[in-house]
């Protein structure tokens, strides 16, 4: 009894100061790798190299007065920023980062993330409505009409994934992929010659699941000042900011249990969990190199690409698959 | 059909061309300038708010008082004043202002000088609130500076 | 879980994990009427979406209760991420200005009737449910995925041929209603 009292508050703690961190620090990593890339220095003054920063960031934003604007839903112009923090948080929940390092071992954790995704999005549907701001009402239509677009191959990927696997559970889908990078499902040409496209596409959407650039389209400054966000200060901006952060993190945990192998490593070498961790930081890292390497894309190229590539593509991996397991 | 597969390929392709450019940039070194540690060396021609000149014997400025960069300036934004002490023949600048509020930098006042008695000074991080601090005091500037 | 549920009538403390799963399973129930009376009596429909969607969470807590994870998960996925989001889109593309809906005026009998008709409804259920004896039956197979698959696909194809053809019908109306707006 007392270990089952003990073992989720530990794991409570462990894994909001995860994702705490994350959060706080991806905001530093962005700006440093936005600055080497644009061969600047990034936050240089803050602390050593800039390392302090997030903690100044948070404390201005906590020190901040919470304005609400008038005009605005009030109820609902508060829970929002709230419901897009708490999806990315409890997906947290089911990711295992080790074969005994998880939080709760749900056997249907690959559609819990997809589930808690949705109330990410209608977070954003509420925020960019209840602010009352023509800006951002059009950045929450755009954002979830592309979110909508972009789950359909990102599911269809995922069913691949749970054919070849025949499980639901994150667990059991890298526990699959161990031993050595040629198990690994990206690898898996026995299952489908086109598994690295499926990666690819997987990725892709997570990119636009995420709203980030090139896919930033609820955030376009050009067009629509801050999107959703436009209208939020102090702690309701910063708790946006964090989830988006977190959903990036969950976007590459969930990628790496599924195409990479999850805590497998690549040669067998030093199994642990810090080979979780060495690839989700080098997709996070993609992902912020993917942001300060593109351009913004236009909406309907956007969806144009969802619509007319990625799912034919991923509906053909799809029979593919199902193909390659029926006959051999 | 080709059309679509040259975009799908086209698209990729050049998509990874990006990338490996920002990959090459990232490893580059840094090329800002880290501005209040590191300052940049003053171009030799480069137009401050005008400063008297030290003669380098006497120590005193080597302004005689004649009054051509006064005139000359054509927004009067230049004041003088010299007095004779007792007993000498030439006159000793007691005060000079200096209105930047209304200097264009012309430079003028520079050609005007027969004596080589004023120069633009390096002087480029001003701020201020406040007009008055835009009135500088020259000489008392120059005695600063030692 | 299923102890868990079995023991929550034995009236135990709120700090056990019965307690506790108690507690949750009254939460998810006061989610489900919450959310259904924001949904009927707000004024602003944005919020009448928003109860929705929050009933919706709650009935995807009734079927993790009721143990069929798979079917709570679609429904998050499907009723919360999909059908309130779409009615949401449906009210944006309709009504510019939000406030009260101008025009039909309603009768004043409409408030008492709707009521004792619901009023109706809730006491015939109740007596309905009160009055039945509930047996508990040993459950067959289980409500995990692979089980849902095999049935739907042998003694339940029916289920599943049916919502192909829904499925279609829907595609099919989408496009008819897409493609008259172009020339």
């Amino acid at each position: 009894m007392d270990t089952s009292i003990w073992r989720p508050i530990i794991y409570l703690v462990c894994f909001m100061a995860f994702a705490g961190l994350n959060a706080a620090y991806l905001g530093w990593c962005e700006r440093k790798g936005a600055g080497r890339i644009q061969r600047r220095t990034g936050p240089m003054e803050v602390g050593f190299h800039g390392l302090l920063q997030p903690l100044a960031d948070g404390l201005k934003l906590m020190t901040k007065q919470l304005l609400v604007p008038e005009g605005v839903d009030q109820i609902l112009f508060r829970i929002a920023p709230i419901l897009a923090m708490i999806p990315a948080l409890t997906s947290m929940v089911v990711i295992p980062f080790s074969d005994n390092i998880q939080g709760r071992a749900v056997e249907l954790s690959v559609l819990m993330l997809f589930a808690l995704a949705s109330i990410g999005m209608i977070a954003i549907l509420i925020g960019g409505w209840a602010s009352a701001n023509k800006y951002a009402v059009i950045s929450a239509a755009r954002a979830v009409s592309q979110n909508l677009a972009y789950e359909i191959p990102m599911l269809l990927t995922v069913i691949t994934i749970v054919m070849i696997t025949g499980s639901m559970n994150l667990q059991d889908i890298a526990m699959d992929q161990q031993g050595g990078f040629w198990h690994w499902n990206i690898f898996r040409f026995d299952k489908s010659i086109f598994m690295p496209v499926s990666f690819l596409i997987f990725f892709i959407c997570s990119v636009a699941e995420t709203n980030r650039a090139p896919f930033d389209m609820a955030e376009a400054e050009s067009e629509l000042i801050a999107g959703f966000m436009t209208e939020y200060g102090s702690m309701g901006f910063g708790l946006f900011m964090m989830g988006e952060y977190l959903n990036i993190v969950v976007g590459a945990c969930l990628t790496t249990i599924l195409f990479l192998g999850g805590w497998s490593c690549p040669f067998g070498l030093f199994p642990g969990v810090w080979w979780f961790l060495i690839k989700i930081y080098i997709l996070i890292f993609t992902f912020i190199w993917v942001r300060w390497t593109y351009p913004r894309t236009q909406v309907y190229k956007l969806l144009n690409l969802s619509w007319k590539i990625l799912i034919p593509f991923s509906m053909v991996n799809l029979l593919v698959t199902a193909a390659f397991i029926k006959v051999f | 059909m080709s059309a679509y597969w040259n975009d799908v390929f086209g698209g990729a392709k050049s998509l990874a061309i990006g990338l490996s450019i920002t990959a090459r940039e990232f490893f580059k070194p840094v090329i800002t300038m880290q501005y209040p540690w590191e300052v940049p060396e003053i171009p030799e021609r480069y137009r401050g708010h005008i400063e008297l000149v030290k003669n380098e014997k006497t120590g005193k400025p080597k302004c005689i008082c004649c009054g051509m960069c006064m005139r000359s300036c054509p927004s009067g934004c230049i004041s003088l004043v010299g007095k004779k002490p007792e007993g000498e023949k030439k006159k000793v600048l007691t005060k000079y202002e200096l209105d930047f509020t209304k200097c264009s930098l012309c430079g003028s006042c520079i050609e005007s000088c027969n004596f080589g008695a004023i120069r633009f000074s390096k002087d480029y991080n001003l701020a201020s609130t406040r007009k008055e601090d835009y009135v500088f005091d020259l000489l008392k500037r120059l005695e600063e500076q030692g | 879980m299923q102890e868990f549920i079995c023991q929550t009538s034995a009236n135990p403390s709120l700090f056990s994990a019965e307690g506790f799963v108690g507690l949750i399973f009254l939460v998810t129930i006061g989610l489900i009427v919450a959310g259904a009376l924001v949904a009927t009596c707000a004024r602003r429909l944005v919020r009448s979406v928003a109860g929705l969607a929050l009933c919706f969470t709650g009935v995807a807590g009734m079927y993790y209760f009721l143990l069929a994870p798979f079917v709570a998960m679609m429904q998050m996925l499907i009723y919360v991420g999909a059908v309130a989001i779409l009615i949401a889109f449906a009210i944006m593309m309709a009504t510019p200005e939000e406030g009260d809906l101008p025009g039909r005026r309603i009768s004043a009998l409409a408030g008492p009737l709707g009521f004792a008709t619901g009023a109706l409804l809730f006491a015939a259920l109740t007596v309905l449910a009160i009055r039945t004896p509930w047996q508990v039956f040993p459950r067959e197979g289980s409500a995990d995925m692979k089980h849902i698959g095999t049935v739907l696909l042998t003694s339940h194809s029916m289920v599943f041929e049916l919502i192909s053809i829904v499925l279609l019908i829907a595609i099919i109306g989408a496009l008819v209603l897409a493609r008259r707006g172009r020339n």
